[in-house]
């Protein structure tokens, strides 16, 4: 898996991790039943502590992006299915929250702040 | 799990009148990769020496895997379960490495001859040169090889990759996760190379003249931790272990807050204040900010001068 973490950025790695694996999910980069490494595995690749790998790993399990199976890895998930929409909405509202205080912080127009999501979601492509 | 690999209590070593190590409480867990950080002469490696008994203490009381230093039948017991890498690497300069080998693995009933000729590969020892006549980097990667496998629990690491280029310290930092923390073994590491720390610490302790100024969980520091800068006239801050550090500049304040910088910005804020940045920090920014000296009002610095700015005392 390619990925790539900035241990300096001050973001938590386990976030780093869980986010890029779930944009390669989104992007379509990892598919449905595609293998991840084992925990020792990445975290020798990516030289960080397994616990770190092991942290991200069990909350992508527990927001349904992985299934992983006993003594047998951990594999991407088909979907989000039982996932009620108010539960998704309550997931993603601090990630809002967060991009509306730092927008602010940064003094940029509501406009330029809502412009910048969309420009995300279009580099997804696909379904809107 | 809960019983501590490491644990210091009230610690202090004093050289003459000079103080090393000054009422040091440590608690490292089994299985913790530990990053203590300092300047030069902080005290590290006294504290270091310490829990391989090679000094005493002046006060308080350091164990080691439950095991006391300063008894010679307990120390024995520390010195067969504990690898050490030291900064003075005093091994016998007329043998090579390949003899250091032979000459070390009788004294450590875990030893590993499979670990030792991966790592002899892995760094590209030259094994059959006489250790005085390598270069300062080969020579560390010997006293690194010597301690890795002795498989042991604990690994006391002091400056492990000073002097080694980056493609050795990666090569260094694969071994220590592939052979070392995924077998669930501490490893206490004093660096001055933030970025390895930040890699592979699960916990991080920033130590200055001989005292600890902050013990937490690295991804807490990611988590919680925030620069704040703020503009203002006469900013109160009341004093709280929430605020780390605090230093000001004409009218600029900047502080260094643990958690709930939201809510500190806000009672800045209150008070008038132009907040300009709240920001996440890196290990290294984390670490200049709560030792600088011109950082006088950081709670850990005793005897500091207050700042104009604040209420600490």
């Amino acid at each position: 898996m390619l990925l790539h973490l900035n241990p300096s950025s001050g973001v938590p790695l386990y976030l780093q991790l869980e986010s890029q694996v779930k944009q390669a999910v989104a992007a379509g980069a990892l598919r449905t039943g595609e293998a991840l490494p084992s925990t020792r595995k990445l975290a020798a690749e990516l030289r960080i502590n397994p616990n770190t790998v092991a942290r991200a790993y069990q909350d992508l399990e527990r927001e349904g992006v992985t299934r992983s199976v006993p003594g047998g890895g951990t594999f991407v998930a088909d979907g989000l299915p039982g996932l009620l929409k108010s539960e998704k909405v309550k997931r993603l509202r601090p990630h809002a929250r967060q991009l509306a205080v730092e927008g602010r912080q940064l003094r940029l127009t509501r406009e330029e702040t809502l412009k910048l999501l969309e420009d995300e979601l279009d580099k997804l492509g696909g379904q809107a | 799990m809960s019983e501590a690999a490491i644990f210091t209590e009230g610690l202090s070593k004093s050289f003459g009148a000079q103080t090393a190590v000054a009422e040091l409480s440590l608690r490292i867990q089994t299985g913790a990769v530990y990053g203590f950080l300092g300047r030069n002469g902080a005290g590290k490696t006294t504290t270091m020496r310490i829990l391989l008994g090679l000094l005493r203490p002046t006060k308080g009381s350091a164990r080691v895997l439950g095991l006391d230093p300063t008894r010679e039948t307990e120390l024995m017991r520390i010195l067969e379960r504990v690898a050490f890498v030291s900064q003075r690497k005093q091994l016998y300069g007329w043998a090579t490495p390949a003899e250091l080998v032979h000459m070390n693995r009788p004294y450590f009933p875990r030893w590993s001859d499979e670990a030792a000729a991966r790592l002899a590969q892995r760094l590209e020892i030259p094994m059959k040169t006489a250790f005085k006549k390598l270069s300062i980097g080969n020579q560390s990667k010997v006293a690194l090889l010597l301690a890795l496998a002795q498989e042991a629990e604990v690994l006391i690491l002091d400056e492990p990759t000073a002097g080694l280029d980056p493609v050795m310290v990666d090569e260094i930092l694969r071994t220590l996760i592939e052979d070392h923390i995924s077998q669930g073994r501490t490893i206490f590491v004093s660096s001055h190379q933030m970025s390895e720390v930040e890699q592979i610490c699960d916990w991080v302790g920033i130590l200055e003249e001989g005292r600890l100024l902050l013990e937490s969980r690295l991804e807490e520091i990611r988590q919680e931790f925030r620069l704040v800068i703020a503009a203002g006239e006469g900013l109160q801050v009341a004093s709280s272990p929430d605020v780390v550090s605090a230093t000001s500049d004409g009218r600029f304040r900047r502080y260094v807050v643990a958690r709930e910088a939201e809510r500190f910005a806000a009672e800045l804020r209150g008070q008038g204040a132009a907040i300009l940045e709240v920001s996440r920090l890196s290990l290294r920014e984390l670490f200049v900010h709560l030792v600088r000296k011109e950082d006088p009002c950081t709670p850990g610095n005793a005897g500091a001068k207050a700042a104009p700015v604040s209420s600490f005392s």
